[in-house]
């Protein structure tokens, strides 16, 4: 069986590619494989008949109780045999159905095949939840296959519906699965099935279960989607929508009904909803005038007995049910291709428009003739049968006094009279010779391979009748062994007594066969009545059409869905930190409130001069957030920073400060370079609305956070870590310096990610300023052209720097300025302080690992001292001062740094060991050195790096962007390339210089 | 073996810097970037072959001893974090060469996109391996700066727009972050996360859950769980499409990662549980309204994302073994289909020249095969079996049916009913982008979009169609086989996951692995 479900996979995938070669014809191949399936279930029939069920198990995700465990029982092995052979015949129709150059067929039998796969392996799983993953599996292949003509929108609306509704269901059903196995301590079925649990909660389960049954077999209210689905191509309808599909609700019924027949509700939900779906369809039937909707509604109302009979759950029910579902499958099926060959050779599927075909086509109309009568429950064909069959195992309880089994009865034989009223009606409207309608054209389309399908599935229909007594034996081992009435007078008789009830063509003259006569009888007069039902159908128009219900729910929820999120994302920024900050303060208020645990003991400061820097951070941060100028807004908000690091020399961490103190300097200098960009005054939006709001938010957080690390501080019960560092850094570390031991060494691995972050940054600044060209939308301009109007000036430059104008040549590039904006002062300064700047920070690399310094302060100062270059002579002094690129300077940092922490991994020790060599050198006496030295030094490139990219980017490209010569070169760039670059406008401006 | 465990970290930094020095030649560029991510991705399957089959390792960096030095933590549930992170930015890398964004950049001082993107898995890698509370927040540092980076590339108004709001948010998740790692040191006196595990007994409860309730704050807005998820929609889908894949595969699930250690080896007490469960729901439900609200394919994404967040709360919130292992099971399938969707929505960009649904139709028959690369992780996100998506909502449900209680029952309805919305959500897109013609898309007044159009913010341009470069479908291809071999081989993978949540147990088996035969976690447990 795993093999053959395998087979039906690979055919799937197989068939698209299959089809350029084969046409229409890979549905003859296609067929193949359910054609295999069937004919396995035949040879192994007997065996599992007898006894033995046909078992095959592999492990999947044991996990999760979710196995491939394929089991073959007899219920299955029906089951099987319709869906196979059903199966197959349609794919041979299909061959005939479809044109050669019919648009996507490849991808139809494709689905159609896994679709046929998927039921093969819905109706043999032993495990719940692997029968649930078919389960789904066929929601999703019939909503492709609905949605075959995707061009039609009803087709697609069709499809969608099916998905939601059966979908729907199907997770209300997995829910149920899941509580019912945890419930049953399995989710094998027979394990659940014998351990039945009872409980509240198995009810509630077992109702979930029956959700997703009713929505998948079309029950009210869900039986909806079923006409719906007609938008498919017929064989679809054919098979989905008559043999298999819709009738794995009726399976699941069928699987649990031994179990669970006697759950509270169980009957009565089935039975209620099962009649009041079999009369309405009935009823609906009865109006419809395209014959594929009539058999639709039909099917509906068919599929309401089923649930009727099958969760009834007595033995004699469950033979009949078996017996109903087969010969269901079996005429309703021929009916749809029936009509499919009607649609297609007569252009019409409106009975008000067919007349005269019975005579055009003979064998037609008698493989309808067939079906029909077998759906109308006539003798002696297998409808009637099992109908026969229907009506004893409810008159057995009703007869013994159960009052649901007497309401059923009624039900099933008022609905029989409707059944086998729009059985004539089909007929009629079908092939009668109607007066004032033109005969159809004739049907010349109709070869016999067109007809075998279901010329065979009618013959079926009629040779099971008279050969009841195979049927049976076929059907009767799985429905032994149920109770034989629920009703308490009922006759108890065990099974195998002799007493039993069989299928049989001939009961003698009983009361079931009186009933049955009544239904026919009843249906004949309503069909002859049709005149006047006509008008009753006209005037009782269905106060709501559940179809229109459906889309209005979707469209409730498409509402609430805009309404929900336009709540939520305003698409504002402080709204967005506003929430998250009110989640903060609510979640720790509250915990402080209820919670006991008071601040321990406070010292408000060491120093006086603690709260005097306190007091003047504290105002600059108020003064931050009412700055009207973006330049005093940066200038307060250094004024914290700064605030800051007189904090940290006071607490006695002087690398910090220093540290502190150039940060502070590099971001200040980098906010001026782009405050030239920028408007002055800050914009309205900020702060302009809900400014009290706002404020009390952040007093709230300020003040929840000052509470909290009170309240933490004073919960501490053991020592801080940190008092064994200074230790620590000087013993093993090699250093007296515990920050900068710390940094490079101890949590050196936080350094090396914090490079990253350093890198990461100047490589955002760099991608914001230099976004010319860069959108990945957009073809490149001519860059060659760009290049060479800077090259271009570039050499104007040089030429300038001619030795006879070298009288102000303080620094290099000083030339290329123009004169009004040089000042020589700068110039000299900077002159005389690079060289000696970058030597000091060379020197605080170095002495770091036991002074305050470190690569991080090193490579600021070195920074700086760029900065000092740039703001002398612009960017080409800059380019003059370093003239390496910012990314080589950056990755080398980052290679030296990470190649320290890789290193010592290669000498088998951990990542970023330091190795201390001490040695006496000549000249320089005595020299300690730490690896981890080379790790700083790592940390001073890039820091470097940092700054030259800030400064190339913030401060050298916002020059070029600004300027009007690279301006004009820009937009000679950004013009297609064949235009003739733009001569004049260089030269004058360059006249200046 | 134990060297293994730094170099997860050290190999994308190291090809960092030398695509860095590499500077603007885009071949050595690729090769390096693709190269460090292959070895990467060999390291990884390595370290989850050696952590499931013999045992977890640890490295104490610098051989300074935890809690002094900073300590590495290689167990289950970080191996397979590995592994799946490294194939996710593996894939989107390709698609981003495929694509041509990796290239060029001649006019700026450093190449961006490929040392950006390796930094980016940098801090993928330290915030897994972490086991210190401050090295974790260097993780998150990285992520926040070079994902920033990564979300404004080339600079459009929309994208630095964008980039303000997921930067300033981020900035303040960083720093509630940096506030919760002060106060634990002022409490507890030690940022290594088994000694948190150890000391947290001695203090008051409520101190605890104070603490508690900061870190997952902090967490909660990087995991986007309702309501600190707001700012998700509106930064990650104006990004390039692989950025936005791999963001949504994997930032907001190191976020979720966080809340996992620190539900289960920080703070494992059951206190805060319930509220979890009900913010899981939320973060469900309002997450998958907000897909239905939406008109444009990528912002649904973007609202699948924040809901699905939901479920794996659900499963950390339930604090059982079962509710923690099918919570990793179902980070692993996410971080997979999520960044695959996102590449199919990338791939529907450049095939149709948009991705609403309201301009575009017709695809499945000019680009079958997008139509493929699409429909198949879009039912696996709306859990329809067999795929993976399913069997993680099926493992959820079951741990939380074993819980039994009121709320683990609402959760596991909501959990189906999201699935629907979810479901629902992907086959519109399915209907109207790819089945209905696109000549039909002029002027279609269908249903399903009547509501959507009121919808805010579903403004997107229509730009050009172009062919599409082989690698980026490939690389989408490559992730939908990843995704199928998730649910074909879901035994195995779903072995390692409850075998990790067995090692997460409570704080003891953490607390034993730092600190081998410390008495303080045998006690614990």
């Amino acid at each position: 069986m795993l093999v053959l479900l395998a087979l039906f996979g690979i055919a799937a995938l197989l068939l698209a590619p299959l089809t350029r070669a084969l046409t229409n014809r890979v549905f003859l191949v296609a067929a193949l494989v359910p054609l295999g399936a069937f004919g396995h279930a035949l040879v192994v029939g007997p065996g599992i008949l007898s006894g033995g069920p046909l078992v095959e198990r592999a492990a999947w995700v044991p996990q999760l109780q979710l196995t491939l465990d394929l089991v073959m029982d007899p219920l299955s092995w029906v089951m099987t045999l319709v869906v196979t052979g059903v199966g197959a015949l349609v794919l041979l129709y299909c061959a005939a159905y479809f044109r050669s150059d019919s648009e996507g067929i490849g991808r139809f039998a494709a689905t159609l095949t896994a679709f046929a796969g998927a039921m093969y392996g819905l109706v043999l799983s032993e495990d719940v939840f692997l029968l649930f993953v078919f389960w789904e599996l066929t929601s999703v292949l019939s909503y492709l296959l609905i949605g075959h003509y995707q061009g039609r929108r009803a087709s697609r609306g069709a499809a969608l519906q099916a998905l939601i509704t059966t979908t729907l269901g199907g997770l209300v059903m997995l829910v149920g699965l899941v509580l019912l196995a945890q419930q049953a301590g399995s989710a094998s079925i027979p394990v659940i099935i014998a351990a039945a649990p009872e409980g509240a909660l198995t009810t509630t389960a077992i109702i979930l279960v029956l959700v997703g049954a009713l929505s998948k077999s079309a029950i009210l209210p869900f039986h909806f989607w079923l006409p719906g689905a007609m938008a498919a191509p017929t064989p679809v309808s054919a098979y989905l929508h008559a043999a298999a599909m819709v009738k794995a609700g009726v399976y699941l019924i069928a699987r649990f009904a031994p179990a669970f027949a006697e759950t509270p509700s169980w009957r009565e939900i089935l039975v209620v909803l099962g009649l009041a779906t079999m009369i309405l369809g009935g009823w609906v039937a009865l109006r419809q005038t395209d014959l594929k909707l009539l058999l639709a509604y039909g099917t509906v109302s068919q599929l309401g007995l089923l649930v009727v009979i099958t969760g009834w759950g007595t033995r004699d029910a469950a033979l009949a049910a078996l017996a109903l579902l087969v010969a269901h499958a079996l005429f309703k099926s021929t009916l749809f291709l029936v009509v499919g060959i009607i649609d297609h050779g007569a252009g019409t599927r409106d009975l008000r428009a067919l007349s005269g075909l019975g005579r055009r086509a003979p064998v037609l109309a008698a493989i309808a003739a067939l079906a029909l009568a077998s759906m109308a429950g006539l003798p002696p064909l297998f409808g009637f049968v099992a109908k026969e069959a229907v009506l004893h195992a409810l008159l057995v309880d009703a007869l013994g006094g159960a009052d649901l089994a007497a309401i059923a009865v009624a039900g099933v034989v008022a609905g029989s009279a409707l059944t086998a009223a729009y059985s004539i009606r089909f007929f009629w409207g079908a092939f009668a010779t109607k007066g004032g309608v033109d005969d159809v054209e004739d049907l010349d389309h109709v070869g016999p391979g067109f007809l075998l399908a279901p010329a065979v599935l009618a013959v079926a229909g009629l040779a099971l009748g008279p050969l009841a007594a195979l049927a049976d034996a076929g059907v009767a081992p799985s429905a032994d062994g149920l109770p034989a009435g629920v009703a308490p007078s009922a006759p108890s008789a065990p099974s195998g007594s002799g007493e039993v009830y069989h299928l049989a063509l001939w009961h003698g003259p009983t009361l079931e066969l009186g009933l049955s006569l009544l239904a026919i009888l009843a249906g004949v007069a309503i069909f002859l009545a049709r005149e006047p039902i006509a008008r009753l159908h006209a005037r009782v128009h269905s106060p709501v059409s559940a179809s229109e219900l459906y889309w209005d729910v979707v469209g409730g929820v498409d509402r609430l869905a805009v309404r929900v999120t336009s709540l939520t994302q305003r698409g504002s920024l402080p709204f967005y930190l506003g929430v998250i900050l009110v989640v903060f303060v609510a979640g720790t208020g509250a915990t402080l409130l209820i919670g006991s645990s008071g601040p321990g003991e406070v010292r408000l400061w060491d120093t006086p001069a603690q709260v005097a820097i306190a007091v003047i951070m504290v105002a600059s941060a108020v003064a931050a957030t009412r700055a009207q100028k973006r330049f005093t807004a940066v200038l307060v908000v250094g004024v914290t920073g700064f605030g800051m690091s007189a904090l940290f020399s006071i607490m006695g961490a002087p690398d910090l400060a220093i540290t502190q103190i150039l940060v502070e300097l590099v971001t200040l200098i980098a906010f001026v370079l782009v405050l030239r960009r920028l408007p002055a005054q800050l914009g309205d939006r900020h702060g302009s609305t809900r400014k009290g709001l706002r404020a009390l938010i952040a007093v709230a957080v300020g003040a929840t956070m000052g509470v909290i690390a009170l309240v933490a501080a004073g919960a501490r019960t053991e020592a801080p870590i940190s008092l064994a560092w200074p230790e620590l850094a000087y013993e093993i570390g090699h250093g007296r310096n515990t920050v900068n031991v710390a940094l490079v060494d101890l949590r050196a691995w936080d350094t090396l990610g914090e490079l990253a972050v350093v890198i990461a940054a100047a490589t955002g600044v760099a991608s914001l300023l230099f976004i010319r060209g860069r959108d990945d939308a957009l073809p490149r301009p001519a860059r060659g052209l760009v290049r060479r109007r800077v090259e271009q000036r570039l050499d104007r430059v040089r030429e300038q720097g001619r030795p006879g104008e070298l009288r102000n040549a303080w620094i290099l590039a000083g030339p290329s300025l123009d004169p009004r904006n040089r000042s020589i002062l700068l110039e000299v300064v900077v002159r005389l302080t690079f060289h000696a700047t970058v030597v000091v920070s060379i020197y605080l690399l170095f002495a770091g690992h036991n002074l305050p310094g470190g690569g991080f302060a090193g490579g600021l100062v070195a920074g700086l001292a760029l900065v000092g270059r740039y703001l002398a002579g612009g960017r080409y002094e800059l380019g003059a001062a370093a003239p390496v690129g910012a990314g080589a300077v950056l990755g080398t940092g980052m290679l030296l740094a990470a190649s320290t922490a890789a290193m010592p991994l290669m000498l088998g020790a951990d990542a970023l060991t330091s190795a201390f060599v001490e040695t006496e050198l000549p000249v320089l006496g005595h020299v300690e050195f730490v690896t981890s030295t080379i790790f700083d030094v790592g940390v001073y490139l890039v820091v470097v790096g940092l700054v030259l990219d800030v400064l190339r980017s913030l401060g050298a490209e916002v020059d070029r962007q600004a300027d009007p010569v690279e301006r004009a070169i820009a937009a000679a760039g950004s013009a297609p390339a064949a235009v003739s670059p733009p001569a004049a406008a260089g030269p004058q401006s360059e006249g200046r210089a | 073996m134990t060297a293994l465990v730094p170099l997860v970290v050290l190999v994308p930094l190291l090809g960092a810097a030398l695509t860095l020095v590499a500077g603007r030649r885009p071949q050595p560029q690729r090769v390096i970037a693709i190269g460090a991510l292959v070895i990467e991705l060999v390291i990884g399957i390595v370290l989850l072959i050696h952590v499931d089959q013999v045992e977890p390792l640890v490295m104490e960096v610098g051989g300074w001893q935890a809690p002094f030095g900073i300590v590495l933590v290689v167990d289950r549930l970080a191996a397979l974090m590995i592994v799946v992170s490294a194939i996710v930015l593996l894939a989107v890398l390709v698609f981003s060469v495929g694509q041509g964004l990796a290239d060029g950049d001649e006019e700026t001082p450093v190449s961006i996109y490929n040392p950006t993107y390796l930094i980016l898995t940098t801090g993928v890698m330290i915030a897994f391996i972490a086991g210190d509370l401050f090295n974790l927040y260097v993780g998150f540092e990285i992520l926040l700066v070079s994902s920033y980076v990564l979300i404004t590339l080339g600079g459009t108004e929309s994208r630095i727009r964008a980039g303000v709001t997921y930067v300033v948010v981020s900035l303040l998740s960083s720093l509630l972050f940096l506030a919760s790692i002060a106060m634990i040191y002022g409490a507890l006196g030690t940022v290594t996360i088994a000694q948190i595990a150890q000391r947290i007994g001695e203090i008051p409860v409520d101190v605890q859950i104070l603490l508690h309730v900061m870190l997952l704050v902090a967490f909660g807005i990087k995991a986007a769980v309702f309501p600190l998820s707001f700012w998700l929609p509106d930064s990650y889908p104006t990004a390039p499409a692989p950025v936005t894949a791999a963001f949504a595969g994997l930032l907001t699930k190191i976020g979720v990662y966080a809340i996992i250690r620190v539900e289960t080896v920080i703070f494992p007490g059951p206190e805060l549980n319930p509220a979890l469960m009900v913010l899981a729901l939320l973060t469900m439900v309002v997450g998958a309204l907000g897909a239905v609200a939406q008109a444009d394919i990528k912002r649904i994404l973007s609202f699948t994302l924040v809901s699905h967040i939901g479920y794996m709360i659900l499963g950390v919130a339930l604090g059982t073994v079962e509710g923690t292992a099918a919570a990793i099971f179902y980070i692993v399938h996410h971080i997979v289909v999520q960044t695959t969707l996102f590449l199919a929505a990338g791939l529907i960009e450049r095939e149709a020249g948009s991705t609403s649904i309201t301009r575009i139709g017709g695809l499945l028959a000019s680009a079958p095969l997008v139509a493929a690369l699409f429909f198949i992780p879009a039912l696996n996100l709306g859990g329809i079996p067999p795929f993976s998506g399913f069997l993680g909502k099926l493992g959820l449900f079951q741990a939380a049916a074993q819980q039994g209680d009121a709320l683990a029952y609402a959760l596991i309805g909501a959990g189906a009913l999201v699935s629907l919305l979810t479901l629902y959500a992907l086959v519109r897109v399915w209907n109207l982008a790819f089945w209905r013609s696109a000549d039909a898309v002029e002027g279609d007044e269908s249903r399903l979009l009547r509501s959507v159009e009121e919808a805010p913010l579903n403004t997107s341009t229509v730009s050009g169609a172009r062919t599409t470069p082989r690698l980026m479908t490939l690389s989408t291809a490559g992730m939908v086989a990843v995704g199928l071999a998730l649910t074909v081989f879901a035994g195995p993978v779903y072995g390692v996951a409850s075998r990790a949540g067995e090692n997460l147990d409570g704080p003891g088996a953490y607390i034993q692995l730092v600190f081998p035969g410390s008495s303080e976690g045998a006690e614990l447990e």
